[in-house]
């Protein structure tokens, strides 16, 4: 390797970024050379010197980018109608579930929502969003409370503000929020009826996925229902099949277990067999014991394993 | 400062932010903005240009979230926005000749020679044989380069990022982002050469 090229490489193999053998034969040219250690040196020092003029921002410039971040999120954010606006609104997404009764109770709660913020929000925070002729129903609380190296104090709270969607199951909002609910950990309800509006699409597979996470990890033993009732059409789909026949012998509930077997027996198949006898040693409901004895017999099985 | 919400991996994260999830997303905010205000404020040397490239970039970001599918890392996805932006305030300032060797610190307006001059003075030896005159020279090499040069420097050099990153960053081959670094420190060799 010739002086001029080893120079010219000495950037790149400080940065680290020459192949293994390029790096090896500038290590190698160094150890014997006296003027390319003296550039190398020279190199070093013009690297520190780079490092040296690096700015920093101060502190307080990145508490206001966050702080600013946050402020022009929020202005982001659709443009909201006015307060009865919200309310007809409200009418509008009950109506479709329950005529009778939803509108007034809609009505009700969006009340209650704003009486409830206007209780949590200090009056001025309050008065800015009247001076801003803002006055969508916020649910509020205090998210974080923190020093600033300024010496003030941050505090960020977290607001929820409803917004009405509607559209039919092949919107993909729509679509991706039922999925997105009908996991919601913290509401059994919410997830019963995205579940069961769900159940109407299992040709999709994110959906049937969906019914399938449903199906063997919901608590609710009427989520599970629900996805199993979606999955009807499925049961010969090889990952329907497996998952079903995990619940059989899984699910504690034996109205699930039940639907599930009635929905394997018509599909079932020589590999059955050993679920169906692991079934019946631990089996103590009469009808799925009598439907387990009823295969088994068809197929010259065994009933019990020996 | 108690934090309800349980961290969560950057996936996680990600998905969340994508449904919706405002707390997820300002973690995921919180994850890259030092580093991205850094790139920032370095490259423009200006708090307000600084301030502007994070807002908008972290405002490109979650517009756009939902079309984030995960075939790149979000890291990779997050500098391309906020190289982007970068490359358009540098292209522009180039065309209106505003570099300025002024910076502003919470201290207030200084020139930038001025602060790499204190700090030799209190470094070590080495340092202290830098003077105005090289502080000069470096703001003159580094404001001479092309507008891809010099990010490709502050982020291989000030950032720390593989060429390789640094390539899939610009949509550019590994290649061209070492051809880009290698002519951003020949330009720098040439014009500090004398002086170190």
């Amino acid at each position: 390797m010739k002086c001029e090229e080893v120079k010219n490489s000495l950037p790149l193999f400080l940065y680290g970024e020459l192949s293994f053998d390029e790096e090896e034969n500038v290590e190698l040219h160094i150890d014997e050379c006296a003027d390319c250690r003296s550039a190398l040196e020279r190199e070093k020092t013009l690297f520190r010197s780079l490092d040296a003029v690096e700015a920093f921002p101060a502190p307080e410039l990145l508490d206001d980018c966050r702080a600013d971040l946050r402020r022009n999120l929020a202005r982001a954010q659709p443009q909201r109608s006015g307060f009865w606006d919200k309310i007809r609104e409200g009418f509008t997404i009950h109506f479709h579930f329950a005529p009778g009764f939803a509108q007034p109770v809609g009505a009700l709660a969006m009340l209650i929502v704003g009486f409830t913020a206007a209780r949590m929000l200090p009056n001025s925070f309050l008065g800015s969003f009247h001076a801003a002729g803002v006055m969508d129903p916020v649910m509020s609380r205090v998210r974080y409370v923190e020093p600033t190296t300024a010496g003030k104090i941050r505090i960020t709270v977290d607001e929820t503000r409803q917004r009405i969607l509607s559209g039919d199951l092949e919107d993909r909002d729509i679509q991706r929020l039922l999925l997105s609910a009908a996991k919601d950990p913290a509401d059994d309800g919410l997830r019963v009826e995205s579940v069961d509006l769900l159940r109407n699409r299992p040709q999709s597979t994110e959906v049937r996925s969906a019914l399938l996470y449903a199906l063997e990890h919901d608590p609710n033993a009427g989520v599970r229902l629900k996805a199993l009732d979606g999955l009807k059409d499925f049961a010969d789909d090889p990952e329907t099949s497996k998952t079903l026949t995990h619940v059989l012998l899984a699910d504690d509930n034996p109205g699930v277990r039940t639907r599930v077997i009635d929905l394997l027996i018509p599909h079932h198949s020589g590999a059955m067999v050993g679920v169906l006898q692991e079934l019946m040693a631990k089996e103590d409901n009469d009808y799925i014991r009598m439907r387990c004895q009823q295969v088994l017999h068809d197929m010259r099985a065994s009933v019990e394993t020996y | 400062m108690a934090q309800a919400a349980v961290q969560m991996d950057e996936s996680e994260l990600i998905r969340s932010a994508q449904r919706g999830d405002q707390e997820a997303f300002e973690q995921l905010v919180r994850l890259y903005d030092q580093n991205v205000l850094r790139l920032a404020y370095n490259l423009l040397r200006s708090t307000e240009d600084a301030h502007d490239i994070y807002q908008e970039a972290f405002l490109r970001v979650h517009k756009n979230l939902h079309n984030f599918r995960f075939d790149c890392s979000f890291h990779t996805w997050l500098y391309r926005i906020v190289t982007n932006l970068c490359l358009d305030a540098l292209r522009k300032r180039r065309v209106r000749r505003e570099e300025s060797s002024v910076v502003e610190t919470s201290e207030g307006v200084v020139n930038r020679m001025d602060t790499v001059e204190e700090e030799r003075a209190h470094g070590d030896p080495q340092r202290q044989l830098l003077s105005n005159q090289l502080g000069e020279k470096i703001r003159e090499v580094l404001s001479s380069l092309t507008p891809r040069e010099r990010t490709v420097f502050e982020m291989r050099h000030y950032q720390g990022l593989r060429l390789k990153t640094i390539g899939e960053i610009l949509g550019t081959s590994e290649e061209a982002a070492k051809n880009c670094l290698f002519r951003a420190t020949q330009k720098m060799r040439a014009g500090l050469g004398d002086f170190v």
